[in-house]
C-alpha cells in the first residue's frame, strides 16, 4: 500500500527541528519573496530553501517532486516571454515569434518563487511525520477532533486507493471496458468509483460508532501517545522568521510610502 | 418543538459528520485516481467535498475542502493556497443543498454553475498573486496567452483560463456527486440530518 505521506526517515539537523518551527519557516519563505517582488530576493530565498533541503539529506526526494512541476514552469516561462503586458524589448525571434526580455525576467521570477514555495513546504513534508505535526498542533491548541480527522486520512486514503485496484479488476472481469474511445472510458467511471464510495460510507458509519464507544466526544483533557519533540532555540528561530517576514512587509510599505 | 427551518450554518459536528471528512477526502483522491486510470480529460478532484457538503452542510464541506488541499499539499505544495477555493465550493454546495437545489437534475446543473462561478471568483486572485493569473493547465494557459496578447487584461485572461476547465469539470463532478448522493441508502442519510422530525437524545 502506497503511503500518502512523503516523509523520509533520515538523521539530520532539519529532522530534529520541531514541526511548528518549520511552519514558521514556510510562512517567512512565502511572505518575503512575494512581498518584495524582487528577482534577486526570489533567487536567494529559493537557494536558501534548497540548501535546507540538502542539509536535511532529502534533496534527491525533492527533485522528483520538482520534476512534476517542470512542465508547468516551462509553460509559465514561455507565456510570460511571449505575452507579458510590459513586454517591449525583443531579445530574439524564432520564425516570427518574439521573445521579450521583460517577460523572460518575470517568468524567471515566478519560477523562482514557485521553487522557493515548493521547497519550503517540502522541508516540512519530507522531514516530518504527519502524525508528529498533528500532535504538535494539538499541543498548541488545535482541535483534537479535527486532528483525529487529519491523522485518519493518512490511513483511509491508501486503503481506498487499494480498493480501487481490486474493484477495477473485478469490474474488468465482469466485462467493463476501461480502455478505448472517450465515451467508453467515461462509461467506466461510475462502475469503478461507485462501489468504493458506497463502501467508504458504510465504513464511515461503523467508524463513527467505534469512536463514540471509545468516548471520542468526551470533554476532558486529551493525553498524547508520543512525547513532544524538544528542539533547542525553537523560540529564537520562530522570532527570526517572523521578523524576516515583518521587515519584508515594512520594506515594501516604506517603498510605497516614500 | 422542532424548528421548521434551521440556518444552513447551524453547526453539526457530530461524530458521524466528522468521520465523513476522511471519507470525502478519500473520494476526492479516488476520483482523481480513476480519472488518471481512464485517462479522462478532467480533474474531478472534488467529488468527495461536494458529496460531503450535500450530506452534512456547509461547515463540514468547508472543513473537508480545507483539509483536502492541505493533505494534497503533502504531495503537491501548489495546491495549498487553493484550500480557499475548496472551502468556497464546500460552503456554496452546502448552502444551496440546504435550500433544495439538489431536488432535480436541472437544479443540480444550476448548482454546478454557481459553484463554478464562485470558485473562479476565489481562485482567480490566488492565480494572479502567485502565478500572474495562470492555472498550469495547458489548454487554459494557451487561452490565457492568446487573450493576454490581444486585450492586455490579466484579469480577463485569467478568468477565462479558469473557466475553460472549470465549467465542464464542475458540471461533471457535481452530477457524479449528486448521483452518488441519490444512490446512498436512506438510513445513511439520516445519520447526517439534524433538522428532521426525530428528536435527538
Amino acid at each position: 500500500m502506497k503511503s500518502l505521506s512523503l516523509y523520509v526517515e533520515r538523521d539530520s539537523f532539519i529532522h530534529r527541528v520541531d514541526p511548528i518551527t518549520k511552519l514558521f519557516y514556510i510562512f517567512a519563505a512565502i511572505i518575503v519573496p512575494f512581498v518584495m517582488k524582487d528577482l534577486t530576493v526570489s533567487i536567494v530565498c529559493a537557494a536558501v530553501s534548497l540548501i535546507l533541503l540538502a542539509v536535511g539529506k532529502v534533496l534527491r526526494n525533492a527533485i522528483t517532486v520538482f520534476a512534476c512541476l517542470f512542465l508547468i514552469m516551462i509553460t509559465i516561462f514561455l507565456i510570460q516571454a511571449l505575452a507579458n503586458i510590459n513586454n517591449a524589448t525583443v531579445v530574439f525571434s524564432i520564425s516570427g515569434i518574439h521573445f521579450y526580455a521583460e517577460g523572460m525576467i518575470n517568468g524567471v521570477k515566478i519560477i523562482m518563487r514557485m521553487t522557493d514555495m515548493v521547497a519550503a513546504f517540502l522541508i516540512l513534508i519530507l522531514t516530518t511525520k504527519p502524525s508528529d505535526l498533528v500532535e504538535d498542533l494539538i499541543r498548541a491548541g488545535f482541535s483534537p477532533r479535527i486532528g483525529y480527522v487529519i491523522m485518519s486520512i493518512f490511513q483511509i486514503v491508501p486503503h481506498m486507493a487499494g480498493a480501487i485496484d481490486v474493484i477495477t479488476d473485478a469490474q474488468r472481469a465482469r466485462g467493463v471496458e476501461t480502455k478505448g474511445s472517450l465515451p467508453v472510458r467515461i462509461k467506466a467511471f461510475l462502475p469503478l468509483l461507485g462501489p468504493v464510495v458506497l463502501n467508504s460510507f458504510m465504513n464511515t458509519k461503523e467508524r463513527a460508532m467505534a469512536l463514540e464507544v471509545r468516548a471520542f466526544d468526551a470533554k476532558n483533557k486529551k493525553s498524547f501517545l508520543n512525547e513532544a519533540v524538544n528542539f533547542r532555540h525553537a523560540m529564537a528561530y520562530r522570532v527570526l522568521f517572523v521578523l524576516l517576514a515583518v521587515s519584508a512587509v515594512a520594506w515594501r510599505a516604506g517603498g510605497v510610502l516614500l | 418543538m422542532h424548528e421548521k427551518k434551521k440556518s444552513p450554518f447551524s453547526p453539526r459536528f457530530t461524530t458521524a459528520s466528522l468521520a465523513l471528512i476522511p471519507a470525502a477526502i478519500g473520494i476526492n483522491f479516488v476520483g482523481k485516481l480513476v480519472v488518471s486510470l481512464l485517462k479522462l480529460p478532467l480533474w474531478m478532484d472534488s467529488i468527495g467535498t461536494i458529496l460531503a457538503s450535500m450530506l452534512a452542510g456547509p461547515w463540514i464541506g468547508a472543513i473537508a475542502g480545507a483539509v483536502n488541499n492541505v493533505i494534497y499539499g503533502f504531495q503537491d505544495p501548489i495546491s495549498i493556497p487553493y484550500a480557499l477555493t475548496s472551502v468556497a465550493m464546500g460552503v456554496t454546495v452546502g448552502v444551496m443543498a440546504h435550500y433544495g437545489w439538489t431536488k432535480s437534475f436541472w437544479r443540480v446543473i444550476v448548482l454546478a454553475l454557481v459553484m463554478c462561478v464562485i470558485s473562479t471568483i476565489v481562485s482567480v486572485p490566488i492565480n494572479i498573486i502567485f502565478w500572474e493569473g495562470m492555472t498550469g493547465n495547458v489548454w487554459g494557459d494557451a487561452a490565457y496567452g492568446i487573450i493576454l496578447a490581444k486585450t492586455h487584461s490579466v484579469l480577463l485572461a485569467s478568468t477565462i483560463d479558469s473557466l475553460i476547465i472549470g465549467i465542464p469539470d464542475s458540471i461533471a463532478s457535481v452530477i457524479i456527486a449528486w448521483g452518488l448522493f441519490k444512490a446512498l441508502p436512506k438510513n445513511l442519510l439520516q445519520l447526517y440530518k439534524t433538522n428532521t422530525d426525530v428528536e435527538e437524545f
